[in-house]
Formats: structure tokens, sequence, C-alpha cells
């Protein structure tokens, strides 16, 4: 579709002496819906949280439309046009469904405003009503966030995410926990999502990856593996090797 | 049986529109500490309230809408007594300039303890506020000249106030309540605003998940100072109503004490609820008063009821009841 | 200025340190192992100084209440902990806090009602009266004695943290059931011991300290501030951070005190603030966990 929209280079990251990442170079174009998978352990989360700002990558660089992000606080990130969902639940339990979305919005404008009414703000409240529309959570905007049922949580989650209009959406396992029924409705609406952004999804379940992602990225032990189409992920041999003996786990 | 449960709904109402967003919150809650000279048993015991009502408001900010558990709101408290004191003994200040001047003052002390100590998170801004607020009765102790060390602040006696050319004899116990009162309304009007405004939606959502607000993209720190200046202003117009009520600034006003006490009323009240300090601060001091009838040894009771109060009643008096009465409270 | 002066101030500081390290190390060793902070521990350690002068006066010897003090203290902190405390486990981190806040109005005021308010003085035992002459000057036999007993109680926590079961499991700072599951601990025990020894540790602190300062019901509140700054200093939960910034802390407000009293009491607040400034984890806390 359009030009690249985020470049890691040569992106490694320590724990002491414990190499989580190293040497990741890897380019997101606009407009597709890119996977990375892996084993437990490949680092694949900590690549996540170096691309959401959570972490601060030990070597290498992070250029996202052109723009250098490292040293850049996390809250930034969002601000740039980044914006992520967690692999655990990571909602405002005590708030409403509208609520926490609003609030999400509200992020992005207005942040350390104590006087206007919060109310008077309509057009977040539209926005918000509009994210959650998207991930049809719509009629229970006026409920506890915490009485949701856990996939319904994880929609929120995404709605959260959703709602700054990023121009990079990072998705961390949003099926995870969920069954079978739950999964369907999830990727259902990872697929309308994809229509029109850019996500990046992190994700165990290889079967889910294969029908849904344009290109996907296999990390192995701290490293890029392969890269590619789906359907070259499939037949590449080394990948094949990596997950032997756990295509049922993975299905 | 339809009087006694329209009575039960107008109960209910009545409870749910002091806790509900909104002006009407506020009014309601004038009206309250209107009446409360008649309601309670002494007029001493009101004024008590109404300024640890403002105080412990104040802190509820920053503990019960924040989730920041500080046990060091006594500087403010004390800050904005002693300025206030100082500023009409000392500097011979009009009283309103002096209370306008303990509240800057105050605010500032605020956004340097907030500096250092919204750098820690947990248990660890509990023991650094702590010990950031002791560190201000230290000072206050050992600059004597200033502050009247131990003796406490004395020297400065308001006993007339002019408001808007009408002299007022602030020696009579009621007309002291009833100005002190336009203080704790104009605190409580801008409490309701802070809590109505976007940003109290802010420190919502970071007691609620600080992670999230933090991905969402709110700068978690500086909110969290901000949030701290607001609390300390608040609790200092506390002070302010304090100094001007007794014309003398105690010494212990400062000492960690008083910031557990202000943490046991916004307890007994009930945290995050909007008149729950008021009937924190009457159920602490009336609970005082009671006990110390029979016994000099109030405290060691105080503290027992405390302890069964975390252990079995961690919503309060007030917000018990906004829980166990069912009114749908109003959130969006 | 005279240097046989610095060199005693240096020594007040170290037998003052001392008594703050043996508190701190009761209260970090306890949030190590339970995450919980004590908001009693200042009221441990006063409660810890009556216990001892009471138990001196009641079996005629020091040594007595040196001995027994710390071991009555440390079973009741065991009651509390099993009593009260442990209800909270799994509530938010607030409630401990705000419980053992409460707690300490109790024992204050308990003292208070059973001692009266007044201060009581604490005698010094009769074979350590009088000063030592260490070549520089003339020291207190007493401060002496409390700089080796610290020494000597702070061998023996080493010994018990290196070579016992208890200790691997404090080193650990395994707060997870299940890992101790797997380590075949009852962790609840574990908790208890962890606890009362805290308790035990302020109350001993009470009782050194007891002839340096006087004895009264309020003794507890600087004490617990202190051990709060000393804490946040050396990293909460870190046993060489409570050591270093003990030491560090009295020595600081021993050598303020010659050139400038009157900032004696507020210079270990600065100390806090420009570590909390430079370093918010602490000196020591190695795993950069911000509580």
């Amino acid at each position: 579709m359009s030009g690249e929209l985020l470049r890691a280079e040569g992106i490694g990251k320590r724990f002491g002496g414990f190499v989580a990442l190293e040497g990741i170079t890897v380019s997101f174009e606009a407009g597709q819906l890119t996977s990375i998978i892996g084993p437990n352990g490949a680092g694949k989360s900590t690549f996540f949280n170096i691309l959401s700002g959570a972490l601060s990558p030990s070597s290498g660089t992070l250029h996202f439309k052109g723009c250098e992000l490292n040293g850049l606080p996390q809250h930034r990130f969002v601000h740039r046009g980044i914006s992520r969902s967690y692999q655990i639940t990571n909602i405002f339990p005590d708030l409403t469904v509208h609520e926490n979305v609003r609030v999400a919005a509200q992020a992005l404008s207005v942040r350390y405003d104590v006087w206007r009414n919060r109310a008077r703000l309509a057009e977040l409240g539209a926005r918000a009503d509009t994210a959650l529309h998207a991930v049809g959570l719509l009629d229970r905007r006026g409920e506890l966030a915490k009485f949701l049922a856990h996939g319904q949580q994880r929609a929120l989650e995404i709605a959260i995410a959703l709602v700054s209009e990023p121009e990079l959406l990072l998705l961390d396992e949003p099926t995870a926990g969920m069954g079978p029924e739950e999964t369907k409705d999830m990727v259902a609406l990872l697929e309308r999502l994809a229509d029109r952004r850019t996500i990046l999804l992190v994700e165990h379940k290889m079967k889910m990856v294969l029908g849904l992602s344009r290109r996907i990225l296999v990390l192995h032990h701290g490293r890029l593996l392969a890269d590619g189409a789906p359907d070259e992920i499939r037949s590449n041999p080394e990948v094949r090797r990596v997950y032997l003996g756990q295509s049922e786990g993975y299905g | 049986m339809t009087a006694q449960s329209n009575r039960a709904a107008a109960t209910k109402s009545v409870f749910g529109a002091l806790d509900r967003f909104g002006d009407q919150r506020v009014l309601l809650s004038i009206a309250i500490l209107i009446a409360l000279p008649w309601l309670l048993p002494s007029q001493a015991l009101a004024v008590n309230v109404l300024i640890y009502g403002v105080v412990v408001m104040g802190y509820n900010l920053l503990f019960g809408y924040t989730g920041l558990l500080s046990f060091g709101q006594a500087a403010f408290f004390g800050c904005g007594a002693y300025v206030t004191g100082i500023a009409i003994g000392r500097y011979g200040m009009p009283w309103f300039a002096a209370v306008a001047s303990a509240v800057v003052v105050s605010t500032i002390l605020a956004a340097v303890i907030g500096v250092i100590s919204t750098r820690t998170r947990g248990i660890y801004f509990s023991m650094v506020t702590l010990a950031l607020a002791q560190l201000v009765y230290y000072v206050a102790l050992q600059a004597s000249s200033f502050t009247g060390g131990e003796n406490g602040l004395r020297g400065f006696t308001v006993d007339r106030i002019s408001l808007f050319g009408l002299q007022i004899n602030f020696l009579d116990p009621l007309n002291k309540y009833y100005v002190l009162m336009v203080f704790a309304a104009a605190a409580l009007w801008f409490q309701s605003r802070i809590l109505n405004s976007p940003f109290g939606a802010v420190i919502e959502a970071i007691r609620e998940n600080e992670q999230r607000a933090r991905a969402c993209g709110y700068d978690v720190e500086r909110s969290k100072l901000l949030v701290f200046m607001l609390s300390g202003s608040i609790s200092a117009l506390g002070g302010c109503m304090l100094a001007l009520h007794l014309s003398i600034v105690p010494l212990d006003i400062l000492h960690y004490q008083t910031s557990g006490m202000i943490v046991m009323m916004v307890l007994l009240g009930g945290a995050r609820s909007f008149f729950g300090p008021f009937v924190g601060a009457a159920a602490f001091l009336i609970l005082e008063d009671v006990i110390s009838l029979w016994t000099p040894h109030w405290q060691i009771f105080v503290g027992a009821i405390f302890i069964l109060f975390v252990l079995f009643l961690p919503k309060g008096i007030w917000g018990t009841l906004l829980e166990t009465l069912p009114i749908a409270r109003p959130r969006r | 200025m005279d240097l046989s002066l610095i060199i005693m101030q240096l020594l007040s500081g170290i037998a003052l340190g001392a008594v703050l390290v043996i508190t701190a190390l009761g209260l970090t060793i306890v949030f190590g192992m339970l995450g919980v902070v004590n908001f009693a521990h200042g009221a441990m350690f006063m409660i810890g100084a009556y216990a001892g002068l009471y138990l001196a006066s009641l079996t005629g010897s020091f040594w007595w209440g040196l001995l027994l003090a710390p071991i009555l203290i440390g079973a009741f902190g065991m009651l509390i902990e099993f009593v009260l405390i442990r209800r909270l486990y799994g509530r938010s981190i607030d409630d401990p806090l705000l419980l053992t806040f409460g707690l300490s109005y109790v024992l204050v005021e308990g003292v208070r009602i059973l001692f009266g308010s007044d201060g009581i003085p604490f005698p010094t035992p009769s074979q350590l009266i009088g000063v030592v002459d260490l070549g520089v000057g003339f020291f207190p036999r007493y401060r002496i004695f409390v700089i080796v007993m610290v020494a000597a109680v702070l061998v023996l926590l080493w010994l018990m943290l290196e070579k016992t079961r208890i200790g691997l499991i404090v080193r650990a700072g395994a707060r997870d059931p299940v890992i101790m599951q797997v380590l075949g601990v009852d962790i609840g025990r574990v908790w208890l011991a962890i606890f009362g020894l805290g308790v035990a540790l302020a109350a001993l602190g009470g009782v050194l300290a007891g002839p340096m300062r006087s004895v009264n019901p309020e003794m507890g509140s600087l004490v617990l501030a202190e051990a709060f700054v000393v804490t946040v200093i050396g990293g909460l939960g870190s046993i060489p951070g409570a050591v270093v910034a003990g030491l560090l802390v009295g020595i600081s407000i021993s050598m303020v005190a010659l050139v400038a009293p009157e900032m004696a009491t507020i210079v270990m607040f600065a100390l806090m603030a420009a570590v909390l400034l430079i370093r918010p984890q602490g000196l020591f806390n190695v795993r950069g966990r911000v509580a």
C-alpha cells in the first residue's frame, strides 16, 4: 500500500547477563497485518515492549515515520501514533466500559485540565462509543468493566488501544485464555480491523496467524528466524524444525 | 407502607445526591454544613468537623481518588496554619491576604515534597511522605524565632473580619462558624470541579491501573505531582481555617500523628466518597469527645476502632452506607 | 577543628547508627519477606525499651532485660501477625500499613496507661558506667558496648541467613507461595517467624537505646521516621543497605551536630531526599524495585 511506517534496526535487549533479543532488523509497511510468532521465551514480548516504549532497547534504533523513538518515554508513544493492548487483561476494572475508552481518548487532547466539566467534552464520548461499536461492546457501555466476561474484557482492551486512532496498533495475544467461541469472535474482529489499519500481532495460535496475516515474523532465542508471507513460513524448514512436535499446541 | 417506602426512597435520593456528580452534591453538602451547629451537640465540635472535614477532603483527593496513601498530609495542613498566623501576626497582613499567601506557600511546599515523593511508588511513597513531613516538623521546631518552636505560634488574633464592608465579630462562635463555612463551601466547590474535570478522570485511571494509564498516553508522574499539589492546597486551606479559629498554631499540627489522624478520618468516613471526609471527621471527633469523658486514654480506643475498620469495614461509614443502600451511583 | 573531637563524634555517630541499623534491619527483613511495612515498628521499639526497663528492675539485672525483652516482644509480634496481619494478605498493600498504624496508637496509649506519660530514666548497667580512654579521648563505655553488641547481632544474623534454611528463604526474598511449596516450606510459619524476628530486632534496638535516650511513650515516633529514612536510603528489603545506610545516617547526624546542632535532626531527611532524586530505588536495591 503505502511506504514504510516503522523500522527497527539492530534491536537488542539484555537483562543483566541474559540476552533476550539480538540484532533484530525489520521494517513494517503501513496498511497490513503482520504477526510475530515464536515459542515461549523467544523474545516476542520483549520485542513488543520495546516497540511500545515500555522497555528501552539495549542496542539498536527505532524509527517511526522517519523519526527516531529511542529515549522517548512510554506515555509519548501513543501521541506519536503507536498504541498497544496487553497479553493479560489490562483495563480499568472499577470504571464503566465507556469511561475506560473515553479516558483513553482523552489522553491525546486534555490531560491536566482541572476546570472544565468532562461531560461537556462530548466529542470524546462520541469517539469512545465509536470504538466500542467497532469491537461490539456498545450495548455494555454502562457496566463496570470488571463485570464483563473475559472475552469482552479483551475486546475492551482493544477498544482502549483503538480509540487513539493509532497508525500502528500493537496487539499482544488478543486471544490469550479464550475459548473457541470467543476466539472466533476475536478473529472476526481482527479481520475487520485489519481492513483499514496497520496491525502488529503477537500470537501463539499458529493456525489463526496463518489465516489472518499478510506477513509473519518468526522469533527464536531472541533472533529473527524467518520473515515472509504465510505460505513461505509454512514451508520454511527451520520454522518446521522449531515447531516440530509442538504442532498440536499451536493448532 | 407506602409512606415508609417513600421515606426510604427520599433518604436514598438524598444520600445518593450527596455523592452524585454535578453541582447538587456541592449544594447538598453545604446545606448540611449550614445545619451542622444544630445537628451536633456543641458548636465547638461543629467548627472542628468543618475544619478537619476540609483537610480530610483535600487528602481524599490524593488517597481516595488517586489511590496514593500519603502519611505526610500534616505538612500542608500545618503549613497553611503557620503561614496564616505568621502573615497576620508578624507581617500584619489582612486575613484574606494571609489565607491566600498561606495556600500559595503550601502549594509550593507540596510541589517540592511531591517532586521527591512521586518518584516512588507503593509503600515507598507512604514512607517517604511520612519522612519528608517529619522534616517539615523538625524545621518548624528549630526555626522557633518564626514559629514559636515547641510552644506553638501565638500572638495573632483575628477578632473581626470585614466582608464586603460588613464588620463581623469573629469572636462570636456562630459568626466564626459561618465565616469559616464560606471557606469550606469554596473548597467543596473546587473539589467537585476537579472531580468532574478531565483531570479527575485521569487520576481515577491512575488509581485503577497505573500501567494502563501510562500506555494510554498519560504522564503518570506529572499527573501525580499535580494531584499532590491540589490535595495539599485544599488541606492547607483547612490549616488556614484552624489558625483563624484557634488564634494559635500548636506544633503538633505538623506531627505525623496528625497525618495519621487525617488518614484515620478519611477511612472512618469512607475514602473516595464526596461527603465521606466530613462524616469521618465528625465520627473521629465525636469518638474522641465521648471517650475522653470517662478516660483520658481515648487514643487506645480510637486505635482499636480503627483496626476494626481496616479489618471489617474498609469502605468506612459513609462508603458502606452508600453501598448498602442500593443507590445506583451514576457513572459515566 | 580538634581532631580528637572529630574522632569521638564519629564514634558517637557509629553508636547511634548501630541502633538505627538494628531497628531498620527489622523493618527491612519483614518487608523483604512479607511485603509489609510495619508502621508500628517505632512503637515496638518503644515497648521494647519499656519491657527491658521493667524486666531489668524485676530481675535486678540489665542483662536479663536485654535478653528477655526482645524475646517477649518478638513473641508479641508473632501474636500480632497471627491474629491481625495474616487476615490482610492478598488485600491491598495499604491495608497492613493502615492496620499497624492503628496498632501503634493502641501500643503508645497502652504504655501511657501502664507506665504514665512522663519519661523514665533507664539506668546504665553498673558494669558499663563511666568512660574508656581510647588514647585520643574518653568515650562512654556503654556506647562501646552498643557497637560491639550490634556487631555481634549482625554476625549472628549473617550466620542465620547464610547457614540456615530460613535464611535461604529470606535471601531468596521469595514471596511466591508456589515456590515455597516446591521448597517444601510452610509459608505461614516462615512469615510468623520473620515478623517475630523483625519485631524482636526493634525491641532489641529499644533496649539498647534506653540508656542513651530517656524512655518515654513518644520515643517510637522519631525512631519510626529514622528507620524509614534508613531503609529508603539503603533500599527497602536490602540487608546490606540497612547496615550501610544506618551507619551513614548515624554518622551524619553526629557530625552535623558538631558544626550545626540545630541541623542535626534535619540532615538525615535531606540525605534521603538527595538519594531519592539520584537513585529512587535506594543505594542497594539491586533489583531496581521501587516497591
